[in-house]
């Protein structure tokens, strides 16, 4: 593996990582409210959040190029408040990452929201529980399985995004360049034996981390959430 | 102390309009049948119904006041409720459910062991919910709710999933939850028979509304001329003594006449007050008094009053200054020739008096 590759390796991850733990932070209480939701608009937030499972990579790579260019209200608004570019950074990329990998986020969680109900948090607050011991001893624990799909989920599926950073990084090393671009490049250059070296560990790496998900959803059954209907 | 409820709330095509003050002391009944609104009125109470307008006023605090906006959260609310469904936190063991709700008390007054020692729970300390029976699954939610050391308790029909012997375990712990901890309960039921068992007042709410409320016992006897119920006789009474040879207990209807019923456990002292049913089909009138009948009751009276109910006549009789009332075929009561003030004997058999408690 050569210092550039170690380089893409080193972005994917950092990618992967910060993407996740901001995925994690806006998702849970968008996947919340939408799981609480009843009005007519919940199927059309829905939809919007569903669209990157969808839409072309390239296309929302190609609308956030245009958002975040320098001429554009958003580009210029970040250079008046950091003094950087916002297109071709690192930044561009993590929300790039953001909005493509938000379904696989919020759908886990919001699914899990709604089969726990509100049962156990009805009984947590006439105890005496305000909102946050309901949601870190009822509702996390309860739902534990389901972040962790979420998680692993939102990780994996940013490691494997080509489109919108091809559109939005301009493959600069170090800072955009991550592995799937990297492999591109080999690929390009003819240089078929780092690109299979590439190749095979994306493929090892992500077919261990998801059998670890699957192992830890077996062995963390779904059973002890019960939805009953109200009587 | 009393709750305040001038409430009405709207879901759907069902309404509910409540203006009635309640007393926390003791155990109020609140009996109806299914869709009455008696379980919602237990949401409405402790803040788990949002979409209400009027007032909740509990002791000297508003709980709701919605012409000021004024709503304060269930988990701020100081009420507890005992679902019908238990809800035991299935993540948790038996013991950190208790620990969980034990956290919010204010003062822990309650002792965690005595209470866990009176609802029988120690064996089962440290299991989880999903190893607990219906039974213990209610036990551990109305010890659960008792170690938060609520100022109210409401009860959501705690007993309706429940076997005999589990129903008289928790009718036992819902009383002594009463008078050791000094907790009022409200206590909502579609059976009769148990609110009999525990409530001293009764409210009775039909389609949304309040249509009765008042002592247990004048409250059930009123329900027997509507249809409500299974038509009865209610009484608070004393236990003389009991008789083991004859498989007999006695009760004290005055200083001469006694009522026998099935021998209660023993552990219930002499003088301890116990409250039973009869249902008018088990009573019968005589116009003799009966000689050498297996029918052990049999009490002189006067008809205090008749009321004609399709095929069947309600009569209701004093004696030693209580009303009993008793269920006759028009037949019985053309052939008896029976009118008001006339002097007639009621009997029936040690077992039509009925309690929820021993087997």
């Amino acid at each position: 593996m050569t210092e550039l590759d170690l380089d893409a390796l080193i972005t994917t991850m950092k990618l992967a990582a910060i993407t996740t733990v901001i995925l994690l932070i806006i998702g849970t209480p968008l996947a919340w409210w939408l799981s609480k939701m009843k009005s007519r608009f919940k199927v059309v937030l829905e939809a919007i959040v569903a669209l990157p499972l969808v839409l072309p990579p390239t296309v929302l790579g190609f609308y956030l190029l245009i958002a975040f260019s320098p001429q554009s209200f958003l580009g210029q608004q970040w250079f008046n408040l950091t003094g950087t570019q916002l297109a071709f950074s690192f930044k561009a990329i993590v929300i790039g990452s953001i909005l493509y990998s938000l379904p696989f986020v919020v759908q886990p969680l919001q699914k899990a929201f709604e089969q726990l109900g509100d049962h156990y948090i009805e009984a947590a607050s006439v105890l005496g529980a305000n909102a946050f011991e309901r949601f870190t001893r009822i509702v996390f624990p309860l739902t534990k399985a389901s972040f962790i799909t979420a998680a692993s989920l939102g990780f994996a599926h940013t490691i494997g995004e080509f489109g919108v950073v091809l559109m939005i990084g301009g493959n600069i090393p170090g800072e955009t360049r991550v592995l799937s671009i990297a492999l591109f490049d080999h690929v390009e250059a003819f240089n078929y034996e780092q690109a299979h070296i590439l190749s095979f560990g994306l493929l090892i790496g992500s077919m261990i981390l998801l059998s670890l998900i699957y192992l830890l959803n077996h062995s963390r059954s779904p059973s002890t959430v019960k939805t009953e209907a109200r009587t | 102390m009393s709750i305040a409820l001038n409430v009405n709330a709207q879901f759907g095509r069902f309404s509910l309009t409540v203006s009635h003050t309640l007393p926390t002391n003791g155990i109020v009944g609140i009996f109806g049948h299914s869709g009455s609104g008696k379980s919602t009125l237990l949401r409405i109470i402790c803040g788990l119904e949002k979409r209400v307008n009027g007032q909740i006023r509990f002791g000297e605090n508003d709980l709701l006041n919605s012409s000021d906006n004024r709503f304060i959260k269930p988990s701020d609310r100081n009420i507890g409720l005992v679902f019908q469904d238990s809800r035991i936190f299935p993540h948790l063991s038996v013991k950190e459910n208790l620990a969980f709700s034990s956290k919010h008390s204010k003062t822990r007054r309650i002792d965690f062991d005595e209470i866990v020692e009176l609802a029988q729970l120690s064996p089962l300390i440290e299991a989880n919910a999903s190893q607990l029976s219906g039974g213990e699954q209610q036990r551990v939610a109305l010890a659960r709710a008792v170690l938060a050391e609520p100022e109210l308790l409401l009860l959501d029909e705690p007993l309706s999933a429940l076997d005999k012997h589990n129903k008289q375990l928790m009718l036992e712990l819902i009383t002594k939850v009463n008078q050791h901890y000094k907790i009022p309960i409200f206590y909502v039921s579609h059976s009769i028979n148990e609110l009999q068992q525990v409530a001293d007042k009764l409210m009775v709410m039909d389609s949304g509304k309040v249509i009765d409320y008042g002592d247990i016992h004048q409250v059930i006897h009123r329900l027997n001329n509507n249809g409500l119920i299974e038509q009865q006789t209610s009484l608070s009474l004393k236990v003389t003594s009991h008789h083991q040879e004859d498989g007999l207990s006695y009760l004290t209807l005055d200083e001469n006449q006694h009522i026998y019923l099935p021998l209660l456990p023993e552990t219930i002292p002499s003088g301890e007050l116990i409250r039973c049913y009869i249902y008018a089909s088990d009573i019968s009138i005589t116009l003799d008094e009966p000689q050498n009948s297996s029918i052990v009751n049999h009490l002189n009276g006067t008809i205090e009053n008749i009321e004609h109910q399709g095929d069947t006549v309600l009569v209701s009789v004093n004696c030693a200054s209580t009303l009993f009332y008793t269920q006759i075929s028009k037949f019985s009561f053309n052939k008896l020739a029976l009118k008001p003030q006339s002097k007639v004997s009621i009997q029936f058999k040690a077992g039509a008096v009925r309690t929820l408690i021993g087997d």
